[in-house]
């Protein structure tokens, strides 16, 4: 009985409709083409319009909290957003990314055993340290495209 | 027999002496350390999010010591309380409240933002 009921409520939650999107870029982020493919590997997914919503998206209470996970993600540093940002605040975001990058916050755990191709190796962090250093030394961060 | 009956009753109440005796400067420790606690609490600071401003937007504190800020949004919007500088980022609903401890700050200003909308003015908490 208490199968059922849980079966129902699972049911019913796939009728819940979850917005999936990945909205046009306004002003994507311009950096070396390494760079860029490592972000790309490792943090595009909830740091940019360019979300790869993988089969379990589609699939409720799962799909619930990717949406979150991306729409915050989004909100703290967005890649394709990166050309909308103040100078002040491109400085911002590269910092707290380094900081990430040197507490090994990000990309998070849970994601990691998820995905492991999106692991950043010694070589990737040290890449995109030496990166953020060259960006926070211009005057108006990393420009955008 | 008399004698080991009255020397173990002096030796229990001896103990219950030394209990009493301890149990009497706890009190009194109690009584001389709550006024520094009282006042630690007292320093509690208030920043307030509101029209999309903070304010004060300059908030001083006494450097070299450990305080208490309380944050409140009491705006309609999502906000996120960030400060690079002291390590904090807290993304606030509307009408949230959140109390950050901060440890004792070094002489110098540190600033802070709402990490969600860039055009909001950024503040700062000034430890002198």
């Amino acid at each position: 009985m208490a199968g059922m009921a849980v079966l129902a409520a699972l049911f019913a939650a796939q009728l819940v409709p979850v917005e999936r999107t990945n909205p046009p870029s306004s002003g994507a982020l311009s950096a070396p083409p390494r760079i860029e493919a490592t972000l790309k590997r490792a943090c595009y997914d909830c740091h940019s319009n360019e979300t790869r919503w993988s089969w379990y998206s589609r699939i409720a209470p799962v799909s619930w909290l990717l949406v979150r996970d991306v729409t915050l993600g989004r909100k703290e540093v967005n890649f394709s957003e990166w050309g909308s940002y103040y100078p002040a605040t491109r400085r911002r975001k590269l910092e707290w990314i380094g900081r990430a990058l040197r507490e090994e916050k990000m990309p998070p755990w849970h994601y990691r055993l998820m995905h492991p191709g999106t692991r950043l190796t010694e070589a990737d962090k040290a890449e995109l340290e030496e990166w953020i250093e060259s960006a926070l030394a211009t005057p108006s961060a990393q420009r955008s495209k | 027999m008399e004698l080991k009956l009255i020397l173990s009753i002096r030796a229990d109440s001896m103990s219950m002496f030394s209990k009493f005796l301890l149990a009497g400067l706890f009190v009194i420790a109690q009584a001389a350390l709550a006024p520094a606690a009282a006042g630690a609490e007292d320093s509690v600071s208030e920043i307030r999010f509101d029209n999309h401003h903070f304010a004060p937007q300059t908030l001083t504190v006494a450097a070299g010591q450990p305080l208490m800020i309380k944050v409140v949004n009491s705006s309609k919007e999502t906000i996120e309380f960030e400060s690079f500088r002291l390590n904090r980022e807290v993304a606030m609903t509307p009408g949230e409240t959140i109390t950050l401890r901060l440890p004792a700050l070094s002489p110098g200003s540190y600033d802070f933002y709402d990490d969600f909308h860039q055009d909001v003015p950024e503040g700062a908490i000034v430890a002198k």
